[in-house]
């Protein structure tokens, strides 16, 4: 209080509180991340568990989803949004919108069609596709080199200015084609010199039905099974601390286990009665637990204090919450008779009774899975033995369910398939939690083991994707004996796929996708540090028009006639996906992989809905739902994001 | 001083049509030394600093750089001169990770061609060291911007303008944001880009984080300078008064005396 009056000490300059040459000390505001914390905090994070959420649903609900025509033909579905979404993606990140991308498509269409047709009564220019296609990319640069200098000239908000771009683009395609055809529909056309290699690289299929692998089956267990077995090993190696001298005797174990999970999978391979089933689990399930154990005592370092058992309140109510509902999810399943073949007509809107019996269980059994979940990390809270016991508790439970699943169901996807991967997970908590009461978690960083951990995910996703894409691009004797339906992968997918990485490459590791980033996070800063944000915006609507000119020759050369509308008003379609996959309508933050993700999510509610034998106007409602979730979601995944690091 | 100063400017002014900003300023500043450039709001500050940062142009008078006269067109030509700036909100972009900030512009890069890529390892090393050497431990270059404080961004921003070779650091209310504690570290990041070499312009409101800095003291006010001094010639007091045109803060420092012993005797 008497220090009031006196003038304010100057600010003294504190000496620096360690000499610059000892190693600077760990600074204890800092929380150590795990691995599983760092991939919680990514951009894409919301929209991959929500596409995997509605995959299972559907799945659950329809007979053609899920399988490899209905996977290959949602993929092909999201293509056209998904190109298209990447690229505006792109442009949103750097804090424009393109509002003509959706006319740009069709009108791309429509101009290369054009440019080939015969002169004539037919209207068209008469050329070959060898000049027709390089033209009309050509156009498309330019269209967004005008956008991009118009925003950039004017300092208008994109929005505006490609809104005039669209009508231009709207009157154009109508206007021009009725002027020259007399229509406002051009056919194709594949009399131009050329049109079989240009055929091949836009619109090339593989049919399934036609290529035969006998091993595929082989090939696809293998490399799942060692694809997921990799990503769990790489989840432990970036969780737990290292040892400082590897225990070798855990190496041997290790392997032993390898080789018990080996003969485990040959048997259940080879048996079909249920007693050789049981075997076949019960030796996968302990010569993992083996393998993981092994693998633990080679690499990791033993924990020291464990502390007792000792159930809190909150632990006790979470728990107690989450045995009520998978009560209640038992006796609803009960209470419907829902396997007699009446039950498929039955309708409870916009269900089967037998939908509505397996959806309200689904529901409850995961509100009690996510009940004991929460109770698990509330015991994290008190010790650890504490939280294995819970965790192992999560285990069972998870367990529990897919046995019940499997005395309750009738049909072959939820007796075999459901009970099979929830099996599985049931496995890897029990693994992971035995593992975690064994073994001390990391405090700190340890670029080793990241780097370990890092190639070994890149090897599991590898082995994954293989082993996908052997089941979906090849079938085998027995298949084509049962009739399976074709199936047929579209050079279209394979576009896309491309694009969403080159655009991840682009994001993430070049000059420009910094620039990108720079100009949507903070436009003013960038400029004053010597980004040149005039060009950067200018490319950006550029790649979004090309993108545009792709996927316009990608419907030239797919239907049999382009609308002078097609593609208006989609972009509001790209602009969803790109939102839904995380990037953030300001600015500045998305990735390219999101709304490819969010992309595939539009396209499974597109099949999925008609897939499930409802009337497919219901999609809107179901596309607003998800946009609604995803937007929150997403920023409820950034505020963490952010905020967890101070 | 028998050298010629890094910096000089000899009467600056400028008008914008018939407002005077800013009228015959003089001082110049050397390497391995801070000018603090004081005065209260409206004083004329922003125009100086944008009329070195190359934002506007000076109506009349001249600057020196090495003895040479300059005139900047534009901020890249400061910036390629020599002149960084760091501007107090305009320094970072805050979703973006801080060595990405550090690099933004200027990235190292490899590869060839299409394949031209972003060197990040080499990148965030040299991040990582640069804030090091500044005396800011930065655990993990990837956090982003917006997670680090006030005073911890500052300090990126000179460093980054010292690493990519300013010779010349104009620093534009560094610590009028901060809180004491953040503006000490800012402060104590001034001192280390002035013992690595750097000549330091420190626009500031505040002479008592100006005092124990600067090496010389340019004082404005209404546009005009109040004198150029270097530190012997001056004490903190006189500083404090000469920046706010002198009768008004006694008057002002009476007020608040005579409302501190009311309150001691309530």
């Amino acid at each position: 209080m008497s220090d009031v009056t006196s003038t304010p000490a100057p600010v003294t300059v504190p000496t620096p509180a360690h000499s610059p040459t000892a190693p600077a000390p760990r600074d204890e505001r800092l929380a150590y991340r795990g691995p599983l914390q760092r991939l919680l905090i990514r951009p894409e994070i919301g929209a991959a568990i929500g596409a995997v959420a509605i995959w299972i649903f559907f799945w659950a609900v329809s007979g053609p989803f899920g399988t490899a025509g209905g996977w290959l033909s949602t993929l092909d579905v999201a293509t056209f949004l998904g190109i298209m979404a990447v690229a505006v993606a792109m442009l949103m990140i750097g804090g424009e919108f393109d509002l003509s991308s959706g006319a740009n498509t069709g009108a791309m269409a429509m101009l290369t069609i054009m440019l080939i047709r015969e002169t004539g009564d037919l209207g068209g220019a008469g050329l070959n596709f060898w000049i027709a296609i390089p033209i009309s990319f050509a156009v498309a640069m330019a269209i967004g080199y005008f956008n991009g200098w118009m925003v950039e000239r004017t300092r208008l908000p994109s929005f505006i200015v490609t809104l005039a771009t669209f009508f231009v683009l709207k009157g154009l395609k109508q206007g021009l084609s009725k002027l020259l055809i007399g229509q406002i529909e051009v056919g194709d056309t594949r009399d131009g010199a050329g049109y079989e290699f240009w055929r091949k690289v836009f619109a090339a299929e593989w049919q399934r039905n036609d290529h035969q692998l006998e091993s595929r089956d082989a090939i696809y267990t293998i490399a799942i099974l060692s694809g997921v077995a990799m990503l769990m090993l790489a989840l432990y190696e970036m969780h737990f601390a290292a040892r400082e001298k590897k225990n070798s005797g855990g190496l041997i174990e290790f392997l032993i286990g390898l080789v018990g999970v080996v003969a485990g999978v040959l048997v259940l391979h080879r048996t079909d009665g249920s007693g050789g089933n049981l075997l076949g689990i019960v030796v996968i399930g302990v010569a993992s637990l083996i393998a993981v154990h092994g693998f633990s005592t080679w690499r990791f370092q033993p924990v020291a204090d464990r502390g007792g058992l000792s159930l809190n309140s909150a632990v006790i109510r979470s728990i107690a919450i989450a045995a009520v509902l998978g009560l209640v999810a038992v006796i609803v399943a009960n209470a419907f008779d829902a396997n007699g073949p009446e039950s498929k007509e039955r309708l409870i809107f916009p269900f089967t009774e037998q939908g509505f019996r397996a959806t309200l269980f689904g529901l409850l059994a995961i509100g009690c899975v996510v009940m004991v979940m929460i109770a698990a990390t509330q015991a994290n809270r008190v010790n650890k033995t504490t939280k294995t016991a819970v965790s192992l508790l999560l285990a069972a439970v998870i367990a529990g369910f897919a046995l019940f699943i499997r005395s309750q169901s009738a049909s072959v996807k939820f007796r075999s398939e459901a009970f099979g991967v929830m099996l599985a997970i049931a496995l890897m908590v029990a693994c992971w939690a035995i593992v975690g009461f064994l073994f001390a978690e990391r405090r700190s960083v340890d670029h080793r083991a990241d780097k370990i951990g890092s190639r070994l995910i890149t090897a599991g996703l590898t082995l994954l994707m293989i082993g996908l894409a052997v089941k979906l691009l090849f079938t085998t004797d027995a298949q084509i004996a049962n009739k399976i339906p074709p199936a047929k992968l579209s050079i279209r997918v394979v576009w896309f796929l491309a694009v969403t990485a080159a655009a991840t490459w682009v994001l993430g590791r070049t000059r420009f996708g910094s620039w990108t980033f720079a100009v949507g996070g903070n436009q003013d800063a960038a400029r004053q540090i010597g980004v040149p944000a005039a060009r950067t915006k200018t490319q950006l609507f550029m790649i979004v028009s090309g993108a545009a000119w792709l996927v316009g020759l990608l419907i030239a050369f797919r239907v049999n006639a382009v609308q002078a509308g097609t593609g208006n008003g989609e972009e509001f379609e790209y602009i969803i996906a790109a939102v839904v996959g995380g990037t953030l309508l300001t600015g500045g933050y998305g990735t390219a992989l999101g709304a490819a993700i969010g992309a595939i999510i539009m396209a499974m509610s597109q099949q999925g809905i008609p897939n499930a034998r409802w009337n497919s106007d219901w999609r809107s409602l179901f596309l607003g739902a998800i946009l609604l979730t995803a937007v929150i979601a997403n920023r409820s995944i950034r505020t963490r994001a952010e905020a967890s690091r101070r | 001083m028998s050298s010629t100063p890094l910096l000089e400017l000899d009467n600056i002014s400028k008008y914008y049509g018939n407002i005077v900003a800013l009228r015959g300023v003089s001082t110049s500043v050397n390497a391995g030394e801070v000018t603090c450039v004081l005065g209260d709001n409206g004083a004329g500050k922003s125009t100086f600093i944008k009329i070195l940062a190359g934002v506007h142009q000076q109506t009349e008078g001249s600057i020196r750089l090495n003895g040479v006269e300059v005139m900047f067109d534009s901020p890249r030509q400061a910036l390629a001169s020599g002149i960084a700036t760091v501007y107090q909100d305009l320094a970072m972009v805050p979703l973006m990770s801080v060595w990405r900030n550090f690099f933004l512009g200027s990235e190292p890069t490899k590869g060839l061609g299409p394949l031209k890529r972003i060197d990040k390892e080499k990148a965030k090393s040299i991040a990582k060291a640069e804030l090091a050497k500044m005396g800011i431990d930065i655990r993990d270059t990837e956090q982003p911007v917006g997670t680090l404080s006030g005073g911890e961004r500052q300090s990126v921003a000179i460093a980054r303008a010292g690493y990519f070779g300013a010779k010349v650091l104009i620093l534009d209310e560094p610590t009028s944001a901060l809180g004491v504690k953040q503006s000490g570290v800012v402060l104590k990041r001034i001192i280390e880009a002035r013992n690595q070499g750097l000549a330091v312009i420190f626009i500031t409101h505040n002479p008592s984080h100006a005092y124990p800095v600067g090496n010389r003291f340019l004082i404005l006010n209404r546009g005009q300078s109040m004198g150029s001094f270097a530190k012997s010639e001056i004490a903190l007091p006189e500083l404090t008064q000469m920046m706010a045109g002198g009768a008004e803060l006694k008057e002002l420092e009476h007020e608040l005396e005579a409302a501190a012993a009311n309150g001691r005797a309530n």
